[in-house]
């Protein structure tokens, strides 16, 4: 027959029945603690404050630098603007001009000279400088059918 | 150094450390018994008393006095334990009587009972109990604390605290009777 067994009977392990921490354990202890609670706390991370922002302020900031990313792309990714034809002009010089326009491959009618002042006023004064002779003799050269245009 | 000494010199800065490093010194071995037969492997005793300190430092600027500082630093050496355990069932989705079979195993291995049949029966009946009827069985059998003293630990009623420390010691009885002379395993008897 077994022998009941009783608590109250048995030779208590006090105040703990398993083996004990390595020698020197808590005398160790105190120092591992207070180096876990004396390390300093970490830096804030610089958007570490978006984390308690509001939701649509988020939202906000995340379109607002979205739309900023897509805009420097656009801006950086375009051409470079493109010489205006003023200053092409200006590279060439007036004898080229004439030469260019008089020569038979190019046919400026009467309706290119009128429409020239009212978008570049400043061209027909710098490059067009005719004398009396000239615009005569050039009106004189014109085909007859031109004649109908002024 | 009295608690209310510590309490003191903790709530200013320049003499803070030095308190905290005393409250350490004067509790410490207590909350590693505490939690060590709870989760029995020294490493996670190791792991949990120096997470219950930390814990105290964060808090202690809030504790109110109007409970000890003793019960106060075991609730939250209890809490710890509760919630190690807990996870640890989480963790690797282990049934109640796994992870006692894995502390038994501890025991088993501990050199400090080999040798002991009766004691190494004791101690697996012991394991073999929930955990919080374990805690208030180890609170009562092992530190003696009175069970006024336990029901600030725990935040459960004297009355149900009795009860519970009863109903587990008759079933460790039970379970060291009806495991004589049988290869004891936690397993072997429910």
């Amino acid at each position: 027959m077994k022998t009941p067994f009783r608590l109250d009977q048995h030779p208590r392990r006090w105040p703990q029945p398993l083996s004990s921490p390595p020698p020197g354990y808590f005398e160790q202890l105190p120092m591992r603690v207070m180096a876990q609670v004396a390390a300093p706390a970490p830096r804030p991370l610089p958007l570490a404050w978006l984390r308690h922002a509001p939701a649509y302020v988020r939202t906000g900031l995340a379109s607002t630098v979205l739309l900023g990313t897509f805009a420097a792309s656009m801006w950086l990714g375009a051409p470079l603007s493109a010489p205006s034809s003023t200053a092409t002009l200006d590279t060439v010089s007036q004898q080229q001009l004439l030469d260019y326009l008089s020569s038979g491959e190019v046919h400026v009618d009467m309706l290119d000279l009128a429409e020239l002042p009212t978008h570049h006023l400043g061209i027909t004064r710098q490059y067009l400088k005719p004398s009396s002779s000239e615009l005569t003799e050039a009106l004189d050269a014109q085909p007859t059918d031109e004649a109908g245009v002024l | 150094m009295e608690d209310h000494e510590i309490l003191a010199k903790f709530q200013h800065p320049a003499s803070r450390n030095l308190a905290f490093n005393q409250l350490v010194r004067k509790y410490q071995q207590k909350v590693y018994w505490h939690v060590r037969k709870m989760v029995i492997d020294h490493d996670d005793a190791d792991d949990l008393t120096q997470d219950v300190f930390v814990k105290v430092w964060k808090n202690l600027e809030n504790f109110r006095q109007d409970a000890q500082l003793f019960t106060w630093i075991y609730r939250i050496a209890t809490n710890e334990c509760l919630s190690f355990l807990q996870s640890k069932r989480r963790k690797f989705f282990l049934p109640l009587n796994d992870v006692g079979a894995e502390l038994a195993a501890k025991v088993e291995a501990d050199p400090a009972i080999a040798g002991d049949e009766i004691e190494l029966r004791l101690q697996k009946a012991i394991l073999r109990l929930p955990d919080k009827q374990r805690l208030v069985f180890n609170l009562r059998y092992y530190e003696e604390m009175p069970y006024e003293q336990m029901a600030e630990v725990t935040g459960t009623s004297v009355g149900a605290l009795k009860a519970s420390y009863h109903h587990a010691a008759r079933k460790i009885e039970e379970y060291v009777t009806s495991t004589d002379n049988l290869a004891s395993s936690p397993d072997e008897v429910d």
